[in-house]
Parts: structure tokens; sequence; C-alpha cells
């Protein structure tokens, strides 16, 4: 049956037996370099495409108002036909009125963008990421694997019959374990993960006008609303009670990120005099680095410059930045963060 | 020092058995770190003349051995952002046009105190454009046709060049002043514009200049051994790195045998440095090797300049821009 059944369909669509035969040698023929599209990969693809049907024609482009077309209409639309509005409340998984997931425009947690591809980012990808790459990469010919390092927790010495079962020594300094380098390959060449921006506001228990003009700032020159955060403990020398707002911070990350970061190394820093650069004892061995600005360089700012009057100029905060890279030592981070143009003086710390 | 440190010399010393071309050929090279061979011609050293056929099989069969070349991939990075797709254009513009929606309204009184002639600038500005976004065309967001946010068929708002002219003409400063006559009249103080992103060597087709293509990088094609010693020394380098980013096995047509040694020169295999030219320009006025003419080519025009077999060799090293 399905032998007799084969020829009928070929004969109701010779156009797809008319393809087949332009391609006589299916298998043995193709290459990777000239992939021709779904015609080659098998006659029961339809090699008809949605992007071949031809656009709206002239008239329809003419005579297309929307604007028009909807002052001719007599009485307005039902909300419910082009409104919709997620519920206020997530009442759980089962409930039959679920939430739109945030990236949807309606999601009243939606938060637009991205807005631009940030220049920064574009040359990261374009130089410095295969730059870094040919820095830092180790050649491993075949046949000289590194072996497994070795053991990372110390054992104990055994002086002692209680010492038998118990759980290695941790490493000396400390309980925590330092992060791993991974030989870097392609897939891991360190970038940009998020940058934090953060002010502590001494005057914040006395007058809490320092707060906001400290939250506005911040706004103005990450591009992000500032987060209020509290004090955790009551320090009489700080003049902190517990639960009292006490700082401003952002996290950045992504377009942000990369145009705080090309505002500060272009604009900022060149404008601060005689500036060494960042400590290169910065850092917090993780593959982050850390800096600061005092109130004199924050007000350098091109978003505050060009408004310096709106701010009180006593209640202008300075600011910590901690750039978050991908690498996982400072040694790679600091390579990172020069190629983006950022400054190291002194010597250099893992 | 791991065994993953070992030096780039070492190294060629333990995969093959020992041969002293290699190593004047590298000891030559690097401390100008600027070592090339040959990328697109023949081999810039002689071959030797005793070319012997191999002995067919003998007592003790001879070891393969290749030519060790260092050569240099010196290139220019892109100087200018790239073109948006048309979908990243009309993506952006969406975006935007959504934010404008969604985000609060501008605070006019904090950036313009009232009554003084930024304020009356900003008034005119926006009674054009109907939003404090300078580069989202004429678009009310909070008005009654909000909703009417997307863009109709081969509207041009979404094009960078339209959205640089919006930005340049709300740069753009109208005073007024009062000539002799004490008659008012309004002066536009101009702007500079940014210069343009397609250059003069781009429309002239000259392909010797660093100034083309700046949104690509550019690499240095021609048959340089040795930077300084083609190039001249009007040339800023940086070699990125003590290691190669690829490397070529050329074979030769017979092997040549070496009798004294035992081994058999099989043929050459070239490794590639990364090099980045900072600044200056490559003159071949004093060269060593009797070059004739170089240019600085994108990777799709290399390709065309290339022999196939050179070409294959690059291809993956070279970034797609």
């Amino acid at each position: 049956m399905a032998s007799q059944r084969v020829p009928s369909v070929f004969q109701s669509l010779p156009l797809r037996k008319r393809d087949f035969h332009n391609f006589p040698c299916l298998c043995s023929c193709r290459k990777a370099s000239t992939f021709n599209g779904m015609t080659e990969l098998s006659e029961d693809v339809d090699p008809s495409s949605s992007m071949q049907i031809p656009g709206p024609s002239e008239e329809h482009l003419a005579s297309f108002d929307p604007i028009a077309r909807s002052k001719r209409r007599k009485r307005p639309l039902p909300s419910s036909r082009y409104k919709f509005r997620p519920p206020k409340y997530y009442r759980g998984p089962l409930h039959p009125h679920q939430p739109p997931p945030p990236t949807a425009p309606e999601s009243r947690e939606f938060i637009p963008g991205p807005f631009s591809l940030p220049r920064l980012q574009q040359t990261y990808h374009s130089t410095f990421a295969s730059d870094l790459l040919t820095l830092m990469y180790t050649h491993h010919p075949p046949g000289t694997l590194p072996g497994p390092s070795g053991p990372r927790l110390r054992s104990w010495d055994g002086s002692s019959p209680y010492h038998k079962n118990r759980p290695l020594r941790p490493p000396r300094g400390g309980p925590a374990l330092p992060l791993l380098r991974r030989p870097i390959t392609f897939r891991n060449i360190p970038r940009l993960e998020k940058i934090h921006v953060h002010s502590f506001v001494k005057e914040a228990g006395s007058d809490s006008a320092h707060l906001h003009v400290a939250g506005m700032i911040m706004q103005a020159i990450t591009n992000v609303r500032a987060t209020v955060f509290r004090a955790k403990h009551t320090i009489a020398n700080f003049n902190l009670r517990k639960g009292s707002p006490c700082s401003v911070g952002v996290e950045l990350r992504g377009e942000d990120m990369y145009n705080f970061l090309a505002k500060v190394t272009e604009v900022v820093m060149p404008r601060i005099k005689d500036y060494q650069g960042i400590s290169g004892k910065s850092g917090d061995s993780n593959g982050d680095i850390g800096w600061g600005f005092g109130p004199d360089t924050v007000g350098t700012f091109p978003e505050v410059e060009i408004n310096y009057d709106a701010y009180p100029s006593k209640m202008i905060p300075a600011v910590h930045i901690v750039v978050c890279t991908t690498a996982t030592n400072d040694k790679d981070a600091r390579l990172l963060l020069s190629s983006m143009g950022v400054p190291f003086y002194g010597k250099h710390m893992n | 020092m791991t065994r993953g440190h070992i030096p780039f010399q070492r190294l060629a010393s333990l995969s093959r058995p020992s041969t002293p071309t290699c190593f004047t050929c590298l000891r030559q090279n690097r401390p100008a770190s600027s070592a090339a061979a040959p990328l697109d011609t023949a081999p810039v050293e002689s071959f030797p003349t005793h070319r012997a056929i191999l002995p067919p099989t003998t007592s003790q069969p001879h070891s393969t051995t290749y030519k060790l070349k260092a050569s240099v991939l010196l290139s220019r990075p892109p100087l200018l952002t790239r073109h948006l797709t048309p979908f990243e254009k009309s993506y952006f513009l969406y975006q935007r046009r959504l934010n404008e929606r969604l985000a609060l309204p501008f605070t006019r009184y904090f950036y313009y105190q009232r009554g003084t002639p930024g304020e009356i600038e900003w008034k005119r500005k926006v009674r054009e454009r109907k939003t404090p976004a300078r580069d989202i065309g004429v678009y009310n967001a909070y008005g009654s046709e909000g909703w009417n946010d997307e863009l109709l068929v081969g509207d041009q708002v979404s094009e960078p060049e339209k959205q640089l002219e919006s930005l340049l003409k709300d740069a753009e400063v109208e005073v007024k002043e009062r000539d002799i006559q004490g008659e008012a009249k309004v002066v536009k103080e101009e702007v500079e514009r940014p210069m343009p992103r397609i250059t003069e060597a781009d429309k002239a087709g000259d392909m010797k200049s660093l100034n083309r293509a700046l949104q690509k990088t550019l690499f240095l094609v021609s048959a340089e051994r040795i930077i300084i010693q083609t190039g001249g020394v009007n040339m800023n380098t940086w070699v990125v790195g003590n290691i190669p980013i690829g490397h070529q096995v050329y074979n030769y047509a017979q092997g040549v045998a070496n009798e004294e040694k035992r081994s058999v020169l099989r043929g050459e295999k070239i490794f590639f440095m990364k090099a980045r030219i900072l600044a200056g320009q490559a003159n071949l006025k004093d060269n060593q090797f009797g070059l004739e003419d170089f240019q600085w080519l994108a990777k799709e025009e290399i390709q065309k300049a290339f022999h196939p077999r050179n070409w294959n060799a690059v291809k993956n090293i070279l970034p797609e821009r």
C-alpha cells in the first residue's frame, strides 16, 4: 500500500518533485558552507516561507491611518477590548487570573529597555574581549594537561586520636575558600557583571534632607532610582539607630552599567586634578574592584554639573563604586578595567 | 612554574626534535617583538638547493621536522560603533516610546527656573515635539493618542541619522538680539556637527589609509617579515601577549632530507602573533625586503586578496567586525 501511495503524492506535488531532482545527491554533496536553506534538507519541508510574502500594497499603506480610523468610530471601543489590567496581587499558581511575566509591557513590574547599544559594550565585544583572551590564555599542548590541583582543605596531622573522622581543616586565615581561577577560554572571558554605587549619608539621622539630595544625585548620575537602606544595628558613634534610614544605593546592570563606567572613565576621572587613579590594592580578591569619589568629584558628573545650583552644595554626597566582574581574581579584573580606561597606581595586590 | 606556563620557545623544542633553523628564526624575530613572516606570498627565505627525493626505506627512519616561523597579524580596532540592524532600530525606538509612556513626568522646574531664558527655550521646543525626549519624534505619550506609538511604514524616526538631526536641532539655541536700529531679530547659534561616519578615504577607496572603514577592524596586508624592517619606524605597535593566536602548516611539495641529522624537513609552521597599531602608518620606503605595496583591509576584503590556502589559515582568528 505504502509503496503505491508514494508516487501519487509526488504527482500531486510537481513543484517539490522537481526540486528534489535538482539536488540529486542530497546527502553526499552537502557541505556546511553551502547550505541553501530548507529546500535542501528534505522534500517534506515546505519551501515557502512567510518571509517571502510581499508586504502591504501601496494603496493599503496610503489608506492606513490609525488615528483617523479611531476618530471615525461613533462610540468608543469597550475598554475590555484593548485594556488588560494584570491582577494587583499574586494569588498563587492555581489561581485562574495569573499575572503576565515582567517582560510583558502590560505587566505591573515591566521596566522598559534597553534603549541603545552602548559604545563601551560594543568596544568590549569587538576589541577588548579578544585581546583579553590572548593575554590570559594558557596553552596546554596535548598530553601536557595540568593534573588535578592539590587538596584545598588541610587535613589534621593525626597527633590526637580525636582527629579521626573530623571534617578537614579550613584554610589559613579564615573560613572562606578563595575562588578558583579556571583556565580562560573563549567561553569565560572576564566581563562586567554589575556596578554598585553606594553612599552612606552620615547626617541622615539628624536631617533627612541629606538623604533626599543623595538619592536625587544618585538617580541623576546613574539613571536608576536609588534604594534607601536602613541601619541594621544601633551604633552610637555613627549616630545610628536601628531601623533608621542611613544610606542610598543603586545596582547597575546592562546598558546603564556600561554608560556609567564610560562616563566615569571618560568625563569624570580626567577632570580630577592630580589624579593618580585607583589603588592597586583595591579589590576583594574575587574579581570585584571598588573605589570612592568625594563630594567635589560627584559635583563634576555632567548631570550634576549642568544643574549644580539646584543641589545644596553642602549636601552633595561622597559615593562608593564597586565594579563586579566575572573574573575570579583581582588581577584579571584589573586587566579588564584598565582595558576599559580605569587607571591603577601603586603596588598591585591580588 | 606550572606546566601550563611553558614559554613559547621551550614549547617548540618540546613538541618536536630540535631544529636549529627554528631557534634562529625565533631569536631573530622575538627581541624586536615584531616578528613576521609572509602571509600572502611565497616564503621569503630561499629554499635549500639540495632538494633530494626521500629515500624509500632505510634501516633507521628519518624524523620529520618543520621549519618554525612567526608572523604578525597587525590590526587596527574599530573606531566607531557599528550600524544598527533594522530590527534594533525599531526595537530601541519602541522601547523609548514605551518608556515615555510609563515614566514619571519630566521635573521641569527642577531644571528650568521660571521666567529664565532657558525655560522659554524649553517651552518652544516642547511645543514642537510634544515630549521631553529629544529623539523619539513628535509623540505625546500622555495625550489621548498616546496609544499610537508605532511607526507607519517608511517613517524615518527610528533612523540614527534622523535622531542625530533632532539632537542637533535641540542643541542649537535661538538668541533674540536687537540690531542697530533697535529691531528685535532672532539669531540661531550654530552647533558643531560630528564628523561624518564615512571618511574621505572611504569615498576615494584609499586602501592604504587608516582612516577608512572606521566601524571595522583593519588588518595590514603585506608581504612583511618584521614590522620595523618593512613598515618603518613610524608605527606605534603593541604585540598582544606572548601567545600565538593561530598557526598555519605549509607542506613543501617534496620534503628536504638532511642526512647528517637523519631528518626530513617536511614544510613550515607559521605561528601568528596578534598586534595592534596604536598610532602611525606603514612606510615601505626603507624596507629591506623589496616590498612594493601594502593595504589596510577589512576581513571580507582579505578574503578576496588572499590565496585560499592562506585565507583558510587565518579566517577563524580574525574578528567579524
